[in-house]
């Protein structure tokens, strides 16, 4: 061996801590002096739905005909309360994204899609569109703390009400859009000065704790005379703990967003260390809700890096009444998730305010594209529950679930595949 | 005129039969409030409602044209969201009033707890009294006249928006992201106009007002080490 071949070279020793991004990271702060903004969310590797398993029916039960008989995708939520609950035809609703963070043409795309399959599109902080409210299928308008662009309008063209508490990409801060973003038209949507970076509000200006929260629920019921259901949205921390101050609040349903939530612009190290995954979120959701008696009554939402069929299928075994998209939704419309969404060059014309990267997207192809893949999911999805036995979506249970990981049976109190045993059973999987 | 006496009445009876009431008549009285909460909640259309005692928290709430007035206190996020019409307080108001408001005019006449105007859009907002702190964090939008003394922070963040002070310390308050600037003329004449409508004896010459920084973004500090008090990043 000769000498060169017995030292090896710098460039090919694993570096463990010291990989290319966190050398990156510390070269960013001591140039800048300050924490890094991102798009797209946190890039963490966390446990997925792809670690668990469905059981298919054999002997001990019988699968139903795939292609020949029928599976309810019909999804009611917020039927508690609300004397109009949102009824959607399958169990994909499309999430809060903005319009500032995503163009107008997206924004109207998503919307369209939603006429396509019958779901929901939810307006996002910022305002609601006239070109979402007026193709959506069915709207949902979030309250959020910085009330940018709301009002008694807003509520009036509501299908239901999402008040927002945290995102899963920056839970306990507030929104960021970053002032390359802020256009003159953007600037009057909002109420902002053009170009100004904005970082708003993280709390509500009139809910300052859970008891206030129980007040502004009634009164917005009041507002909207018991009509349209009203969900509060958390990110999905101490999940069981505000799960049950949720339900306490009188509200219709609960989304919970899993740490692998996307979003336009957050700190890198917000995105990547706040929060918990959807995966235990859920569960413990899911459980609290159950614990309180109120499963079948409070609808459960979940969001934060779905992507296809098999996961909502195995989000509805849960626990979940039904699951938000944003980022997979983006995906069908052209967006490359390269994590710049916050610099508002948006090659697709998807996450930019750019009048001439605007007119990249084809608003009626994309509409169709997110349409598709929410139909696909949608087929996934039922050809899963159907081999499960199942002749609705709803009914898929937790005990059609096994982990194939450790790490999803300790999370989610699934039993390990090939056994009937989840081995944290008796730490009540809180 | 009609009386509504509402000892015996849920928050939501209240309501709807002020809802109804309000397209029949327009002066309507109400009795023994007891510091309801969300009291006149998204009320529409024009009229008179009197109330005789204090209010809750949420008085006003999404209110939109009638005007309301409510002789003696009222309490948290008084005004929130309100988009049109008169809310005004005889007495004091507590924290976080008129958050989020849009449009109209509330009108204190003794003092505010703090974080008044939280977040406004638009509207007037007056205070005869004193303003606790952080008063205008964040506005949007709107006017805030404050005739009394301020908290510290006041227009802490100030996107768009304006608020009059007669306070002489207020430089000593003032939050991030604004400045004080001398009232312009025709401020002056909106602010008189609005004290001759309310019936407020105060000259306008005093006035100074807050007004945000805008430029391309603002100045924040996420701590603020002690060994030099600095700390501040843009």
């Amino acid at each position: 061996m000769t000498e060169k071949e017995r030292k090896p070279r710098a460039k090919d020793v694993q570096r463990g801590i010291w990989n290319q991004e966190a050398i990156a990271e510390v070269k960013y702060k001591a140039d800048m002096g300050k924490h890094r903004i991102r798009g797209c969310g946190s890039t963490k590797k966390y446990p997925t739905f792809d670690d668990l398993l469905i059981l298919p029916s054999q002997l001990s039960r019988l699968s139903i005909d795939t292609y020949r008989e029928d599976c309810k995708t019909q999804t009611v939520l917020g039927a508690r309360y609300a004397k109009k609950p949102l009824v959607v035809e399958t169990p994909i609703l499309i999430s809060g994204m903005s319009y500032g963070a995503l163009s107008k043409e997206a924004k109207t795309a998503l919307a369209k899609s939603t006429q396509t399959v019958g779901t929901s599109i939810n307006n996002g902080e910022g305002g609601l569109l006239p070109g979402e409210s007026e193709n959506s299928y069915k709207q949902v308008v979030q309250i959020t703390p910085s009330r940018m662009g709301f009002s008694l309008r807003n509520i009036e063209a509501a299908d239901a009400l999402e008040l927002v508490t945290g995102i899963g990409a920056k839970p306990g801060l507030a929104g960021h859009l970053m002032g390359n973003k802020i256009t003159k038209e953007i600037a009057e949507f909002r109420q902002l000065p053009e170009g100004i970076d904005l970082h708003s509000h993280p709390r509500h200006g009139d809910i300052f704790g859970a008891d206030d929260m129980v007040l502004k629920v009634e009164e917005l019921r009041d507002v909207t005379d018991y009509e349209i259901p009203i969900f509060v949205k958390i990110a999905a921390g101490r999940v069981r703990e505000d799960v049950k101050i949720a339900v306490k609040t009188g509200v219709d349903g609960i989304v919970i967003d899993g740490a692998e939530a996307g979003t336009g612009a957050a700190p890198v190290v917000a995105s990547t260390h706040l929060g918990i995954p959807i995966l235990p979120g859920l569960v413990q959701g899911a459980r609290a809700l159950e614990e309180m008696g109120v499963k079948e009554e409070v609808s459960l939402i979940v969001s934060g890096g779905i992507k296809d069929g098999a996961d909502v299928a195995k989000a509805l075994a849960l626990g979940a009444d039904a699951v938000a998209i944003g980022t997979g939704a983006m995906v069908a419309m052209g967006c490359v998730v390269c994590l710049r969404c916050h610099e508002g060059k948006c090659a697709y014309g998807i996450g930019t305010q750019d009048s001439e990267l605007r007119k990249r997207l084809d608003t009626d192809a994309a509409a169709q594209r997110v349409a598709n893949y929410i139909q696909g999911m949608t087929y996934e999805a039922v050809i899963l529950a159907k081999a499960a036995g199942k002749t609705a979506l709803a009914n898929m249970e937790r005990e059609d679930l096994r982990s194939l990981t450790l790490e999803a049976c300790a999370m989610t109190g699934t039993p390990l595949a090939g056994t009937n045993f989840a081995f944290t059973e008796p730490f009540g999987f809180f | 005129m009609v009386r509504l006496d509402i000892n015996e009445m849920s928050t939501r009876d209240v309501n709807q039969k002020l809802r109804e009431l309000i397209l029949q008549d327009d002066e309507i009285v109400v009795e023994n409030p007891h510091s309801v909460h969300n009291f006149a909640t998204a009320l529409k259309g024009k009229g008179t409602i009197t109330v005789e005692g204090s209010t809750g928290f949420y008085t006003g709430g999404f209110l939109q044209g009638p005007t309301a007035i409510i002789k003696g206190n009222t309490g948290w996020y008084t005004g929130d969201n309100m988009g049109d019409g008169e809310l005004i307080v005889g007495m004091n108001t507590g924290s976080n009033c008129a958050p989020s408001m849009g449009g109209g005019t509330i009108l204190v006449k003794g003092h505010s707890g703090s974080r008044a105007g939280w977040g406004m859009k638009g509207g007037n907002l007056i205070i005869c009294g004193n303003a606790g702190l952080w008063s205008g964090k964040m506005t949007m939008g709107g006017r805030i006249i404050i005739l009394g003394t301020v908290g510290r922070g006041i227009g802490e963040s100030m996107y768009r928006g304006i608020i009059h002070v007669l306070d002489p310390e207020v430089e000593d308050k003032l939050g991030g992201n604004v400045m004080v600037v001398p009232i312009e003329d025709k401020e002056k004449r909106e602010v008189e106009t609005l004290f001759k409508k309310y019936g407020i004896e105060q000259a306008v010459d005093g006035f100074r007002s807050i007004v945000p920084k805008v430029y391309g973004r603002h100045e924040y500090f996420l701590f603020k080490p002690t060994h030099q008090q600095t700390g501040a990043q843009s």
